[in-house]
């Protein structure tokens, strides 16, 4: 989980702490059943049973205790503790993360309004991070996110100083205005602006044809089944029947986006593709679908590239699934209670 | 003190220390009496007497009880406590006697006998006698009399009515024929409890959870812990393992459910439903998992737990459990707001979604 300290140019990220969101609490469970008889979350842990214990076999046991318990979420704001035994690890410049150790279950205090008028850190699930360490920022980079709100991918990018343009974008306007609201609440003016951070509500299919071969960096953080949150969360939960048709075209939402995406970025760009979803058909399927479409529609070739190094630096904090065939998973579990994060890298050749 | 109906000599009722003024003209009525010979003796007697005041003034209730006439004048004088001795020697040995072979009679054995009257010394004989019969009615062992009696010596001080009220008590519950040893060995206070509060159990299994008399006894003869239950607690236990778990009521007694602690039940269940490996069955019973058998889940050790029924960690297990409790604590706290404050700040909604 990573919590992002926004102050201002000269006063880069000193501190960042992870923790999630507090989630909604349930209402309590009352014997005789007056809630309705399948909500959602029932119906998404129906959909995992089904499909995820053929796909993760043995593990299944172990992410789904995960999935289903909390998250390490922040303490309540009065309670005062000793500074937390976290490992902070090295990531793009500027950027530095700490976690609580694996088994600990400490939370972050929640974020405070700082001393610029602005909150003195975002609060995540810290695997929401990866992705974005792994794009690989340089100094100068033009960086389009494409699938934007709520807004903490595209927070740790500005985090990262490194970005001379960033286009933030996102389909749905009442989620452009949240992320403007994020924006606002821990961005000084100066560096929005500096940044030149353009945050537009456009679809993020067309971006092919609308900006091409463009950005030198993309994030393709696209919509998903979100299984956590699944879980837990009953409203406007993505497995309630009335959604069933929407949630069957994801995947291929999934490979059009992403598709504009590569074809947003200039030859020799990189793009980073990313879930929060344990599913094949979502995350490997997508990738491979796309590269495909680019190949065989434009005859661009694009490049999957390795990220074993970059797991290894990570492996200590997280429980990676060993058996992907593209790309990086990162799988829940009580020990380090984080994901599920998909995410691959690939490099546009032509 | 009462007139002994079955005492052959007689006793003077104890007072409470401002009548004991009264007693003393008694008393030295008595010694005076009693005293055989002028010169010696009567020393012997004032230095009694003598005595006898300065209990009075101050000394515990039990040395001046009563005085025995004849004891009186025979014994010999001794700084620590004269009366004490005195009513230590309350067992005549006709009496002794008696209590020694009224045991025997029941079934114990000399040593039981030796251990018996050593656990109070200061205890009636009759008053033993009589707690003791009480025991062996109720269908005990001489045995195991005398392991719940000295391991719990204070039943050998409860009057006897109570005694006798709470045996029958108990065996209208079904606990007589031998079904008490086990009650008493875990519950010892099953005979100094307030009724109300051992009704207060029955009436929660039976009343409200429902089981039949018999199972009733079966439970509070199994798992007789639940008699230190408190009763809310008790019905949320049933509650938990009736609708959340899904089991039936013969399961539960069957199983001694009851006598496991609800948070034990409730972090095992939990961890095995979350895992997968355990479904409430639906209306019809049925589960699209077997569930693991109770025992498996319950009786077995944590590591055995683990190992088998959950095929889990230790590890894991751990932190499951801080991160259960923190969730009930969070959970008994929030009364009918859904939405804890922390949610008002600007960024931190739907954080699945970055």
């Amino acid at each position: 989980m990573a919590a992002l300290l926004v102050r201002g140019v000269r006063d880069m990220l000193k501190r960042a702490d992870f923790a999630t969101v507090p989630r909604r609490q349930r209402h309590k469970k009352k014997w005789a059943s007056t809630e309705p008889k399948f909500p959602a979350t029932r119906l998404a842990l129906q959909n995992f049973d089904m499909t995820y214990s053929v796909q993760f076999g043995d593990l299944w046991p172990s992410i789904r205790v995960s999935l289903l318990s909390e998250q390490k979420e922040p303490e309540p704001e009065n309670s005062q503790t000793a500074a937390p035994s976290h490992v902070s690890w090295a990531c793009s410049p500027n950027l530095r993360c700490f976690t609580f150790t694996r088994g600990d279950v400490s939370r972050f205090p929640p974020a405070r309004l700082g001393s610029l008028g602005l909150m003195d850190y975002y609060l995540m699930d810290a695997a929401s991070l990866l992705p974005v360490l792994a794009l690989g920022l340089q100094p100068g980079d033009t960086v389009l996110d494409l699938c934007a709100a709520p807004g903490g991918k595209t927070l740790a990018l500005l985090q990262t100083g490194c970005c001379r343009n960033l286009a933030a974008n996102d389909l749905s306007t009442s989620r452009t205005s949240r992320l403007q609201r994020v924006l606002h609440s821990y961005v000084p003016q100066d560096v929005r602006d500096k940044n030149r951070v353009r945050v537009t509500s456009w679809d993020g299919r067309k971006w092919g044809e609308l900006e091409g071969d463009t950005y030198d960096r993309v994030l393709v953080d696209v919509p998903c089944t979100t299984d956590r949150h699944s879980l837990h969360e009953e409203e406007n939960n993505i497995f309630q029947r009335s959604r069933k048709k929407e949630r069957q075209m994801l995947p291929m939402l999934q490979v059009q986006l992403l598709a504009a995406g590569l074809l947003a970025t200039k030859p020799g760009g990189h793009v980073v593709y990313s879930t929060c979803s344990l599913s094949h058909l979502q995350n490997e399927y997508v990738v491979q679908g796309a590269i495909e479409l680019l190949d065989n529609q434009y005859s661009i070739k694009v490049h999957v590239e390795d990220l074993t190094h970059f797991r290894k630096l990570f492996m200590n904090t997280f429980s990676f699934f060993p058996s992907c065939q593209v790309g990086e998973l990162v799988i829940p579990n009580l020990m380090a209670n984080f994901g599920p994060m998909y995410f691959c890298k690939m490099c546009r050749m032509t | 003190m009462q007139l002994g109906e079955s005492g052959d000599w007689y006793e003077i009722p104890s007072f409470q220390v401002f009548d004991w003024h009264r007693l003393t003209p008694l008393t030295w009525a008595l010694l005076t009496r009693q005293t055989p010979q002028p010169g010696g003796q009567k020393r012997t007697t004032a230095f009694l007497l003598r005595k006898l005041m300065t209990v009075s003034n101050g000394g515990g209730l039990e040395e001046s009880s009563f005085v025995k006439p004849q004891e009186c004048a025979q014994k010999p004088e001794h700084t620590t406590g004269l009366i004490q001795r005195l009513l230590e020697k309350q067992k005549t040995p006709v009496l002794q006697e008696k209590f020694v072979s009224s045991l025997l009679d029941m079934g114990f054995s000399d040593v039981h006998v030796n251990e018996l009257l050593s656990i109070q010394p200061g205890t009636h004989p009759q008053q033993m006698l009589d707690i003791i019969s009480e025991l062996i009615l109720l269908g005990l062992n001489p045995e195991p009399v005398c392991v719940a009696l000295k391991k719990s010596p204070q039943l050998l001080k409860l009057p006897v009515m109570q005694m006798k009220k709470r045996s029958s008590y108990l065996r209208k519950l079904g606990l007589g024929e031998g079904k008490l040893k086990r009650v008493l060995y875990c519950c010892p206070d099953v005979f100094t409890m307030r009724q109300r509060d051992i009704e207060g159990i029955v009436g929660v299994l039976k009343e409200k959870c429902l089981f039949t008399v018999k199972q009733v006894t079966e439970i509070l003869h199994r798992c007789p812990y639940v008699l230190r239950e408190d009763p809310g607690e008790l019905e949320y236990k049933f509650q938990y393992a009736y609708f959340r778990m899904g089991v039936k009521h013969v399961d539960i007694v069957k199983t001694d459910l009851l006598q496991y602690p609800v948070t034990k039940i409730k972090q095992r269940h939990v961890f095995l439903e979350r895992l997968g490996r355990y479904q409430t069955p639906d209306k019809k019973g049925q589960t699209q998992v077997p569930n693991p058998l109770l025992k498996d889940i319950l009786r077995v050790s944590e590591a055995e737990f683990l190992a088998r029924t959950a095929v889990s960690s230790a590890e894991e297990f751990e932190v499951f459990k801080k991160l259960f409790a923190r969730e009930e604590e969070e959970s008994e706290g929030c009364v009918a707001d859904e939405e804890s404050p922390d949610e008002e700040e600007e960024g931190q909604k739907e954080e699945q979604e970055l």
